[in-house]
């Protein structure tokens, strides 16, 4: 007899929603984190490590994340390195989120007027002041929107872990429609969960843009 | 003590491209001096200053600052920067910090001093510049003669030793230009070095003790500002001059 969709199975989807949110944040951390490098080595004003960065965020957004999630799981596995599914699809979307927000954050460090820069290189203070004190904070404001934007995108795309074994929502909702039958009712609720999470911060990212449109026609 | 060198500029050539922005530029600046630098747009004044404090790099001649050679050391570029303090025609506040918050920055992070000396310090120079009252706004709260002159007290913050203005006055409305012009005459009669680039013949002639005429990244004619306005020497400054007067 096959089951309905019951308790338990919504337990199932919920442990589901606990990976995809497990894995967007360690990948959004991890992305931001490398993220920042990059986007600070990709505005350094050296030729050669500026290139050298270009052609890392080039690869990764130029290459399907699917892939990249295979190199990391199956490639690695092949140089002896076995990891466990989680820690793998967990680097794969750090690097390729590094990728992306290295670029928007580099947009937005070239988008602080230049005489920013020039008062502070004036005031004596040196790179990592006028980075941290002055161009930064600016930089973060104006990428916000783009930032926010990233990381529904990044919720959504952790579903691609499935591919490699790894559940996490998606994946939960495939395995509960198939044990129940109920494919409408099961990825309803899939689909209002990724909404519940995605949908506050889309409008939480469009009414930062909308604030930052204001203060820039003043 | 008057005559000590502060600044001294020889044989600076400066190079965009193909396009040559500084030919030859001998230039003594003295403790105590004020200087103002005039020409027509493109001329090289903006680019002359900027080079006072290694905004800009040049590609021959040299630069020493207060004994400092502004060669490519770090360091001296450093110690110079501490030395000099500069004023935009844009103002470039940093917009997410106080007023007072502006002004502290630069002096604990660069001087390194404690955060009780940098805001009696800057709350000093904020009324001298008569805008204490306003330490805590934001920069977008304040009208542009405001912002400038937060601007001057935030690079006075420093203590400099020379201060470069870069068109102080060209981006204010009619209105405002005369509460940063007195500053900057208040700053004067206290014995600063100054080195402006302004198109503000009055001031020039209220302050000044060389006016300097610039043209092509050249140096053509400079005197005191009795003589070099009412006797100037060479036909391009008079052509000059006629433009300014004209529009004034």
């Amino acid at each position: 007899m096959t089951p309905h969709f019951g308790l338990p199975e919504f337990g199932f989807l919920l442990r589901g929603l606990q990976w995809t949110v497990l894995l967007t944040l360690v990948a959004f951390v991890g992305g931001c984190t490398a993220g920042l490098a990059v986007a600070l080595l990709r505005t350094c004003g050296h030729k050669g490590v500026e290139w050298i960065t270009r052609i890392y965020i080039g690869i990764f957004q130029g290459t399907p994340l699917l892939l990249q999630l295979f190199v990391v799981y199956y490639g690695l596995a092949l140089t002896g390195l076995k990891l466990d599914a989680f820690v793998a699809v967990a680097i794969g979307f750090t690097v390729n989120a590094s990728a992306f927000l290295g670029e928007i954050w580099r947009g937005a460090i070239q988008a602080v007027p230049r005489g920013q820069t020039e008062a502070a290189m004036a005031l004596a203070l040196h790179y990592s002041s006028r980075m941290r004190d002055i161009v930064l904070p600016q930089a973060i404001r104006i990428s916000l929107p783009a930032t926010i934007g990233y990381l529904v995108q990044l919720i959504k795309g952790t579903s691609l872990a499935a591919i490699v074994g790894f559940i996490e929502l998606a994946r939960a909702g495939q395995i509960v429609s198939n044990q129940t039958f109920q494919p409408l009712l099961v990825f309803g609720v899939v689909g209002a969960m990724y909404f519940i999470l995605c949908w506050p911060l889309s409008w939480w990212g469009s009414r930062m843009e909308a604030r930052l449109a204001l203060a820039s026609q003043r | 003590m008057q005559d000590q060198i502060l600044i001294e500029m020889k044989g600076v050539q400066k190079w965009y491209g193909g396009y040559q922005a500084l030919r030859n530029v001998d230039l003594t600046v003295r403790r105590g001096e004020k200087i103002v630098l005039c020409g027509p747009s493109g001329s090289g004044k903006s680019t002359l200053i900027r080079c006072i404090n290694r905004l800009e790099p040049i590609q021959q001649g040299s630069i020493v600052v207060n004994g400092h050679r502004l060669e490519d050391s770090i360091k001296a570029i450093d110690v110079v920067r501490q030395d000099v303090g500069m004023v935009f025609q844009s103002f470039n506040l940093f917009p997410h910090m106080t007023v007072l918050q502006n002004c502290m920055l630069a002096p604990i992070r660069a001087r390194r001093i404690s955060k009780s000396e940098a805001e009696a310090t800057a709350r000093k120079y904020l009324e001298r510049v008569r805008i204490g009252d306003q330490a805590g706004k934001y920069p977008a709260q304040l009208s542009g003669g405001q912002q400038q002159r937060v601007a001057i007290a935030r690079a006075l913050c420093m203590q400099p030793k020379v201060m470069l203005f870069d068109e102080p006055t060209s981006a204010l409305d009619p209105e405002m230009v005369k509460e940063v012009l007195d500053t900057m005459i208040g700053l004067a009669n206290d014995g600063m070095t100054m080195i402006c680039v302004t198109h503000e013949m009055g001031f020039a002639r209220q302050v000044a003790d060389r006016v300097i005429f610039m043209a092509e990244g050249q140096i053509i004619e400079e005197g005191a500002p009795d003589a070099f306005f009412r006797n100037p020497q060479h036909a391009r400054t008079r052509q000059f001059l006629g433009e300014i007067i004209a529009h004034h």
